[in-house]
């Protein structure tokens, strides 16, 4: 992967000035009042213009939930999502805020080419021969050749459609994207990969981004702020360097405690 | 990998053909229709020829199977209502599929109130018999061929749409079509795009099967008076005039009777093989974890040069050399492990790391015997305790396996019987093994479950595994693998489901029980630094063979192989510099179906020159003799010209990810 630096192609395609996401008491419950299940209480979380927000938690903690809440996939039960002051938009074909899934196996259509997969994402009005152009463009974007585009995902390893999954996401033209442990179901050796294209991208597109992962090392690497939750809370937020040098919550201790390989190795008998 | 779950649908459908019965079946339908077709243009006059001399006559040359009260032939007449029959049972279908659809369909596209409104709608009619439902809307409709076509089709339309409810719901909630309606994309276009063209094989067959079931429905209409009425006649009507003559010429009954039977058939034997043909493909197959089969048929035996004592400090407690495992695969055998030779010694913790599919599970699974047919393991020499594993009887083998060898899996809730309660699960352990009484087997298990730190273990053992944690299960599984003395645990991705906390405690867990009791480990994980953490030596796998083999301490300064090399500086940790891109690994893994010739890893390896291509390196000692290395560069400095530039654009390469 190339080196993230700023570069000449630096600016927006579109130019759209990208936006702040502002979860304010965002709450969802499931089920009915007295029985149900509350799977993010209260949370308020901002994801300001052309940062990484890394949110970091173990399972059920809610963080997909929220994630998926921000798109419209799940019912908000009491607050608000913003971006850039206004609500989130979850009808119509404009999707200003856009998500990649974990599980690239599940995420394309199995009965669809990759490039149709990403034609869906771009919003009406390109001329088919533009949109054609477009998926190209998105496919050399995350570094995927774009004459493959009528390519099933059968045919392509689980790196490749995390990127194709990504282009998709591209493709909405969001100004923010939220990226629901998109590295999980990846070999290491491929994660590195897409790591690092996260990063170009984001810099190289002026992405707000709310970066979801259970894995510490990866959030320190792609971002700028980092919040933890647990229990449906936010018990911990602040920029990423402080939170994981000195960390104020019990809880935040204990998930770094627990990284692999931050305790002495052992020696050899 | 995860299993491929596309397939080209042509191929899918050939598959159909291809067995006896779906060929059969295919035959028949294709005569059935064909009848259907061609039947009322050829033999409509001989049908309707009244020849008043000769009422309800019996069989003869002349007429076959005798003649009705007008003197028409019953054969021509039964074969002429072919079209009739046939085609009024697929026009009822055809209604009951369109309804079934707006109705299946109608809680995805009305959003929730309403769709549950229909839902309970559906719920309640399917609790009506169909034929109740048929009769009730015939009485509706009116008695004649229209009326029952759409009593038929309305009756049947419930059970239809349950089952598009069922489909739908499925695929609604994979990912993908979550990616598409976060896209934007409209819930009639993501129903038309997405989701109907997933669900379109369980629902042709189903219609198929419909089909057959209307025909019968619409025989027992007309029978009753109640559908096709004369002069009109289908198969059913001719039944209810043939019944009247029983006695008289038992063949006016017969006839009908016999060409109803074949049709229904054709129709449902269609469906069943078109199902089972689909459903085959769909399922794919991958050796399971389950049932040891023992499937060797290992090389001549060579015998140890020294029968080993178990138990003997100086014996390994697993020993393998050049262990194979194959499966039959589209082009001759696949072989996934390719002559893995490794030792583990008593109390030693053994790390096995590689990228999915590099054999490093299998490798496992062919040790604990746990291969299944058709794959074949074959090894110079696979011992546990010094007993050889590949003779022997299958129940001293058991024995064997069953009390010095525990196996842990990553997802211990498949690794549990959901019915059962744990106690009792873990007590069957001992009481199969070591022939314990069910009160010790049961002492023993709640005292294991106290050893793997589960807190109120007495109450904990009269619980189900669904009421375990994901954390406890797994500490389960592995109190359950201590219900015998083993020598030796294999844990195959043991944390890789669990949150890190979680993480932290079993692997704690199974330190203590090593150190505790001298067990061996054998732990295999996709992450370096797990393995690096928990492990005193280290076995990297790459397509099938061990490249190198070494000890933990120095995975991160002192790795040889480039493989290794890369696959530690891939990950990153908790002091990877955030201005540098993360190192990369090139490429692609190697498919076990095509490893080429040479080394395998030189298409993605920076030193590979043209030896490395051609000839493959072995497994030897580099500068110690713990220290073993495959590779004709080991320990060679890696050309450094920056942070490596991958090629712009990474051409997608294709693979055949159908493989075994």
């Amino acid at each position: 992967m190339s080196t993230p630096r700023p570069t000449s192609q630096s600016a927006r395609p579109t130019g759209r000035p990208t936006a702040e996401l502002r979860f304010e008491d965002v709450t969802v419950r499931y089920g009915s009042a007295r029985r149900g299940h509350t799977a993010v209480d209260r949370v308020s979380l901002t994801v300001p213009p052309g940062q990484v927000v890394g949110l970091v938690g173990e399972s059920g903690s809610g963080k997909s939930t929220l994630a998926r809440a921000a798109v419209g996939l799940a019912p908000l039960t009491g607050g608000r999502v913003l971006l850039g002051g206004a609500p989130v938009p979850t009808r119509g074909r404009r999707r200003p805020l856009q998500m990649v899934f974990q599980d690239p196996y599940s995420s394309l259509d199995p009965r669809m080419t990759i490039g149709d997969s990403i034609a869906e994402a771009i919003p009406p009005g390109p001329s088919r021969e533009e949109r054609r152009a477009e998926v190209a463009r998105l496919l050399e974007l995350v570094h995927l050749d774009p004459d493959r585009a009528a390519v099933r995902p059968g045919l392509l390893s689980g790196g490749q459609r995390q990127r194709v999954a990504l282009a998709r996401a591209l493709a909405g033209d969001p100004q923010v994207v939220i990226a629901d442990e998109i590295t999980s179901a990846l070999d290491v050796s491929i994660q590195g990969a897409v790591l690092n294209l996260v990063r170009e991208l984001q810099r190289e597109l002026g992405l707000s981004m709310l970066f979801i992962s259970h894995n510490l090392a990866v959030v320190r690497y792609v971002a700028s702020h980092v919040a933890v939750m647990r229990d449906g809370v936010i018990v911990e937020e602040g920029p990423a360097a402080r939170v994981l040098a000195d960390p104020h919550h019990d809880y935040t201790r204990a998930l770094l405690a627990a990284v692999p390989g931050t305790r002495t190795p052992r020696r050899t008998p | 990998m995860a299993a491929q779950r596309t397939r080209q649908p042509t191929r899918r459908w050939r598959q159909v053909v291809r067995t006896p019965l779906g060929a059969g079946a295919s035959l028949l339908m294709a005569l059935v229709l064909l009848l259907a077709l061609v039947a009322p243009m050829l033999w409509t006059d001989q049908a309707d020829a009244v020849d008043t001399g000769n009422i309800l006559a019996g069989p003869s040359a002349e007429h076959w199977a005798g003649t009705d009260n007008l003197g028409r032939d019953i054969l021509f007449r039964s074969l002429v209502a072919a079209r009739l029959s046939v085609g009024l049972a697929l026009t009822a279908t055809a209604i009951a599929i369109v309804l079934g659809l707006l109705l299946g369909t109608a809680p995805m596209l009305l959003g929730r109130r309403l769709g549950r409104l229909v839902t309970a709608s559906v719920d309640i009619a399917v609790a009506f018999p169909g034929l109740l439902l048929a009769l009730f809307f015939a009485v509706i409709f009116g008695v004649g061929a229209r009326g029952a076509v759409l009593a038929i089709g309305i009756a049947g339309a419930p059970s239809f749409a349950r089952l598009v409810h069922t489909l739908v719901a499925g695929v609604a909630a994979r990912d993908y079509v979550a990616a598409a309606r976060a896209a934007g994309v409209g819930r009639v276009r993501v129903l038309l795009r997405h989701v109907l063209p997933n669900i379109s094989e369980p629902l042709i067959v189903n219609a198929t099967i419909g089909a057959g079931g209307a025909l019968l429905s619409f025989a027992g209409l007309s029978f009753l008076g109640l559908g096709v009425q004369a002069p009109q006649y289908d198969w059913g009507r001719l039944l209810f005039d043939g019944i009247g003559a029983l006695y008289v010429n038992p063949a006016a009954a017969l006839a009908p009777g016999l060409t109803v039977l074949l049709a229904g058939l054709a129709f449902n034997l269609f469906g069943e093989s078109v199902a089972k043909g689909l459903g085959v493909a769909t399922l794919g197959h991958l050796p399971e974890r389950r049932s040891a089969g023992p499937a060797t048929s290992g090389p001549p035996t060579i015998r140890a040069e020294e029968p080993v004592v178990a138990g003997d400090d100086e014996a390994p407690v697993l020993d393998v050399r050049d262990l194979w495992v194959s499966f039959p695969g589209a082009d001759g055998p696949v072989q996934p492990v390719r002559g893995v030779s490794f030792a583990v010694r008593r109390g030693e913790a053994v790390g096995v790391v590689g990228e999915s599919g590099s054999g490093k599970s299998l490798t496992a699974l062919a040790v604990s015997r746990l291969i299944e047919e058709p794959g074949r393991v074959e090894a110079a020499r696979l011992q546990l305790l010094g007993a050889d594993l590949r003779t022997g009887s299958e129940r001293a083998q058991r024995q064997l396996l069953g009390t010095s060898l525990a196996m842990v899996f990553q997802d211990p809730m498949t690794s549990f019987n959901p019915t059962r309660r744990m106690g009792g699960q873990l007590a069957e352990v001992a009481r199969q093994h070591q022939g314990m009484t069910r009160r010790d087997a049961f002492g023993r298990a709640v005292d294991r479950l106290a050893a793997v730190r589960i807190p109120e273990a007495r109450r904990r053992a009269g619980q189900y595994p669904h009421e375990f944690s994901g954390g406890m299960r797994q500490r389960a599984m592995i109190g359950m693998g201590l219900m015998g003395s083993p020598a030796l645990i294999i844990a195959d991705e043991p944390t890789t489901a669990l949150d890190v906390t979680v993480q932290q405690q079993v692997l704690d867990l199974l330190q203590a029980i090593r150190e505790a009791d001298d067990v061996a480990l054998v732990l295999i994980s996709h992450d370096v630094t797990v393995v690096g953490e928990v492990c005193d030596r280290v076995l990297v796998m790459y397509a099938g063979r061990i490249v190198e083999d070494l000890a933990a301490a120095d995975l991160a300064t002192g790795a040889a192989h480039p493989y290794t090399r890369a696959l530690v500086a891939a990950v990153p940790d908790m002091e990877t510099d955030l201005e540098q891109p993360l190192a990369v690994v090139p490429g692609r893994p190697v498919a076990p179906g095509e490893v080429p010739a040479g080394c395998a890893y030189a298409a993605r390896c920076p030193l590979a020159d043209d030896r490395c291509r051609a000839e493959d390196p072995q497994l030897a000692s580099f500068e110690t003799p713990d220290h073993r290395v495959a590779c004709w560069h080991a320990g060679e400095p890696i050309p450094v010209d920056g942070p490596r530039e991958p090629a712009p654009v990474d051409p997608v390469e294709l693979v055949e990810v159908d493989a075994p």
